[in-house]
């Protein structure tokens, strides 16, 4: 087992005497070893009661509906979903005519890297200065004050990815984060999450290095550009096996040399972190898939993938999900091939995993209406699709595409209590989530401004409409 | 002589046409829908069971006692609308947004002179996606260039025909407020500046030719007067603006600004109409007082810059009770199926649905003197039959007509989900 030394009393001398060993760490027996997770999560769930939600639709997020159902969560947990729940809760919601989901879950979001206001000091979201930042972590950028994360907590979003953008090959770290309220990061941390690598096909990362004179120019320079990053991402994980091996017999043996970016590699290939891939069109997928078979990792997730519908078969035999826009297009060529069912037909292959993300601070308040537009451009295309079909694209596949399918994504007993409570069918136009559970703590109420949390940036300012904020008009 | 022979020539060749197309027309574009639940967007609010006449691509009549058109179609009781409304989006300018060559709404140096009509793309694929969304018109914004001053916009149908410009040049749009270099005291103070010196100028004009009129030595003022005559172009259009004969469409948001905007409507009695105003529930009295209509983005609700900290989903709702005339729009082109949506959401947080309607259709009519937007009668077919209620996502575009004409809602999209749904052994490319 390795142990964290105390850095923050260590002399200065002595850090620099073992500046190759920074972020490291050695055991008793002097073997180093690299702390995988140095900004761990100080999130703990809000104060909560147990609560029981009676006589609502639920979706459990798994393909199930239920109809007049009751749903039991207590200690943060999902107790029991089912009919006539005969056991008491400190709180009882009369949920008749209402909806219940899981809580939304978005895999592509921005929010606090590119927070609002979106000012230059702020612009925190993609480090531009080299095709490959794998050493770039977006956790280090998060402003947690953007006020971006109440307006999608007031949307049901619960559990959200934070990504950096994709300029880049390999962009650098996401974090998984609770959308609780929190000044700091690891606040927000969602515990245990596995971290996201972000990659990048096409035309952002030819067209930022090309106008810089540096490679790449074009999609075969991408290729190359990722080819020769796992080539040596490859190398640095044989030379620390290799390490670790020789230390059994030797403990003088001198470690590899530290190199940041390639932990992160090293990390994809050794399965700890997920691969979050920005790529639009189907031949690229296809050989991003084979580029993890010639590497020996997994491809991951698909974001975006516009062109997913040409290659539903491929996605769903080598188990990638895709997380998709319902409807962008036009902006670039390789969004040019939209189709408004693209996740539908995503969705339709045997064991697909299709998800619909944001990357928007905008339609991550309205996930499930982005769910919605999918859901009934598809039916009217002749799809056999439902509600109970459609809430998995925005809890459990992306909760799978997360590697947190364990623990949220789904009203499964046992699972966290991750809850939204709808005031109607959530694929309407006019729904409204009215409250949100995180952890079985409400974390937003649609009518107690005691749960509508506040950034720091929006307090105090004197321009702002006395009484026209959210929701006073109502009820 | 020649100037008559072409009269006659042309009276010949409208006569000709007339007669060829004749029947053609009259059975193309005059029709009645019956059993419908109109939503007229006017104060008659929604009409159940009601029936509507279209005759050469007019709405002719609402619940007559009779007709004469043979066509009639049954709406089941189905809602019909007036064909919704684009608005500052740049439809028919860009097809692909990342491709410079397909990019026609913006231009370094474009000016106030800035007119995109003549580069609209009716063939543009966004036409059919915004079709598929209910939207049968637009207002087609430039996006300009350095100067404040973006260009003039101009108004389209979504026929898709090469003659579907409505009115070029319908109005002037600028940008005022928030800059990411130099102060936006810069661009206030010239655009102050510029209309007053216009206005000297028509008013020195003005005591002049009264003076000449009483003058005997006429003739040699007349030839100086000539020369002043011949203003320069954006003097022109200056000086519409100051006549009021053209809209004057002002992209800004913080309360500072739009109180500089309507003292200058009020000096100069523009036709002044507010796009964005996230401020605008700061100051809705004087806004109301001034009668200057807003157009606003119903989704907009985070401060995404130190002039917008008041954008708020209640904004469209709050602003409605003042009394202030309200259009939506949706500024992607791309997605103008969007703009019901918006409608939809401005429902969900206080707007009542016949405003939500007519903030999508006849305020956006009204505001840019639109002869649409409306089930009236005089107003241009453009109409939408849905499925069921026009602002769920649930609901599709049934049928819809563009000043009579029956227009098709198929999309590329349509055509390359067909390609991929289609089974076939051969590859895709064979399947078309």
């Amino acid at each position: 087992m390795r142990t964290n030394l105390p850095k923050v009393f260590t002399p200065l001398i002595l850090v620099a005497t073992i500046s190759t060993l920074v972020g490291c760490s050695s055991d008793d027996d002097g073997k180093v070893t690299i702390n995988k997770n140095p900004y761990p999560s100080t999130y703990t769930p809000l104060p909560s009661e147990s609560v029981l939600f009676k006589n609502a639709t639920v979706l459990i997020g798994n393909g199930k509906q239920l109809e007049e159902a009751d749903v039991l969560i207590e200690d943060g947990k999902i107790v029991e979903v089912g009919k006539n729940i005969s056991e008491s809760a400190s709180i009882e919601i009369d949920a008749k005519g209402k909806w219940i989901t899981p809580g939304i879950i978005d895999t592509h979001s921005h929010l606090g890297v590119y927070p609002s206001p979106s000012v230059e000091s702020h612009s925190d979201g993609n480090e531009m200065t080299s095709p490959n930042t794998s050493e770039v972590w977006a956790e280090h950028s998060i402003w947690p004050q953007d006020p971006g994360f109440q307006a999608a907590r007031a949307g049901g979003i619960t559990t959200l990815q934070i990504l950096p953008g994709s300029a880049n090959l390999f962009g650098g770290r996401g974090v998984t984060l609770r959308n609780v309220p929190s000044h700091t990061m690891q606040g927000m941390k969602f515990p245990d999450a596995p971290y996201g690598l972000k990659m990048a096909c096409g035309e952002n990362p030819k067209r930022v290095y090309s106008s810089k004179k540096v490679a790449p120019s074009t999609r075969m320079g991408n290729m190359a550009g990722y080819r020769m990053a796992w080539a040596e991402a490859t190398e640095y994980k044989r030379a620390w096996d290799r390490y670790e091996a020789a230390f059994e017999d030797d403990n003088t043996v001198e470690p590899p040399k530290r190199d940041i970016e390639l932990d992160t590699l090293k990390g994809v290939l050794e399965g700890d972190i997920l691969i979050h891939n920005h790529c639009y069109k189907a031949e690229e997928m296809a050989m991003m898939i084979d580029l993890g078979k010639e590497f020996n990792y997994h491809s991951g997730t698909f974001h975006h993938a516009i062109e997913g519908y040409k290659i539903a078969d491929l996605l769903a035999e080598n188990g990638n999900c895709a997380a998709m826009w319902p409807d962008w297009w036009g902006f670039k060529m390789e969004a040019y091939d939209m189709v408004q069912e693209n996740v539908a037909i995503v969705d339709a292959a045997k064991n697909s995993c299709a998800v619909i993300h944001s990357d928007s601070d905008t339609t991550i308040q309205r996930l499930n209406q982005e769910a919605a537009k999918v859901l009934y451009r598809a039916k009217d295309s002749g799809f056999e699709l439902e509600e109970k079909d459609a809430i998995r694209w925005i809890t459990l596949n992306a909760a799978k595409s997360l590697g947190i399918d364990s623990k949220t994504g789904s009203l499964e007993e046992g699972k966290n209590a991750d809850v939204v409570l709808w005031n109607q069918n959530p694929f309407s136009v006019y729904a409204q989530a009215e409250q949100v559970f995180l952890d079985g703590s409400k974390v937003y109420d649609r009518f107690d401004e005691k749960y509508q949390a506040k950034s720091d940036f929006m307090l105090g300012q004197p321009s702002l409409l006395e009484n026209a904020t959210k929701n006073k008009a109502e009820k | 002589m020649n100037l008559l022979n072409k009269n006659k020539l042309a009276k010949l060749c409208a006569l000709t046409l007339s007669l060829s197309f004749a029947s053609q027309f009259v059975l193309a574009n005059s029709f009645v829908i019956k059993n419908a639940t109109v939503h007229t967007a006017t104060k008659d609010g929604v009409l159940k069971n009601a029936t509507i006449v279209v005759k050469d691509g007019v709405i002719s009549a609402i619940n007559p006692r009779s007709y004469s058109q043979r066509k009639v179609i049954d709406a089941e009781g189905k809602n019909v609308t007036p064909g919704l409304i684009g608005a500052m989006n740049s439809l028919g300018l860009i097809e692909v947004n990342a491709v410079a060559r397909t990019r026609d709404a913006g231009e370094e140096k474009a000016d106030i002179t800035f007119d995109t009509s003549i580069a609209f793309n009716p063939k543009s694929t966004l036409l059919p996606y915004a079709r598929k969304g209910g939207v049968t018109s637009n207002v087609t914004s430039p996006r300009g260039g350095k100067s404040m001053f973006r260009g003039q916009s101009f108004v389209a149908n979504l026929s898709g025909d090469f003659d579907s410009i409505v009115t070029a040049n319908n109005a002037v749009v600028m940008d005022l407020g928030a800059k990411s270099k130099g102060s936006r005291a810069t661009d206030l103070q010239a655009f102050i500046q510029k209309l007053e010196d216009a206005q000297e100028k028509l008013d020195e004009k003005a005591k002049k030719s009264a003076q000449v009129s009483e003058d005997e030595s006429k003739a040699k003022d007349d030839k100086k007067d000539k020369k002043d005559k011949k203003l320069k172009r954006d003097e022109v259009i200056i000086n519409e603006l100051l006549a009021g004969t053209k809209t004057l469409v002002v992209h800004a948001d913080r309360a500072t600004d739009l109180l500089i905007l309507i003292d200058l409507k009020e000096k100069f009695n523009l036709d002044l109409v507010l796009v964005g105003a996230s401020d605008a529930v700061l100051i809705q009295n004087e806004l109301v007082k001034a009668e200057i209509p807003v157009i606003i983005d119903a989704y907009r609700n985070l401060p995404s810059s130190f002039d917008t900290l008041n954008a708020s989903l209640d904004n469209a709702s709050i602003l409605m009770k003042a009394g202030l005339k309200v259009g939506l729009y949706v500024g992607d082109a791309h997605k103008l199926d969007q703009l019901r949506y918006s409608a939809g959401s401005a429902i969900a947080n206080g707007v009542q649905p016949n405003a939500a309607m007519a903030a999508i259709t006849a305020n956006i009519a009204d505001i840019f003197n639109l002869d649409t937007g409306k089930i009236a009668v005089g107003k241009k077919a453009d109409i939408v039959m849905w499925s069921a209620d026009p602002f769920e996502i649930s609901t599709r575009v049934e049928r819809l007509w563009i000043a009579g004409d029956e227009a098709s809602t198929e999309t590329r999209q349509d055509a390359l989900r067909k390609r991929y749904t289609t089974d076939s052994d051969m590859p895709r490319a064979y399947t078309k």
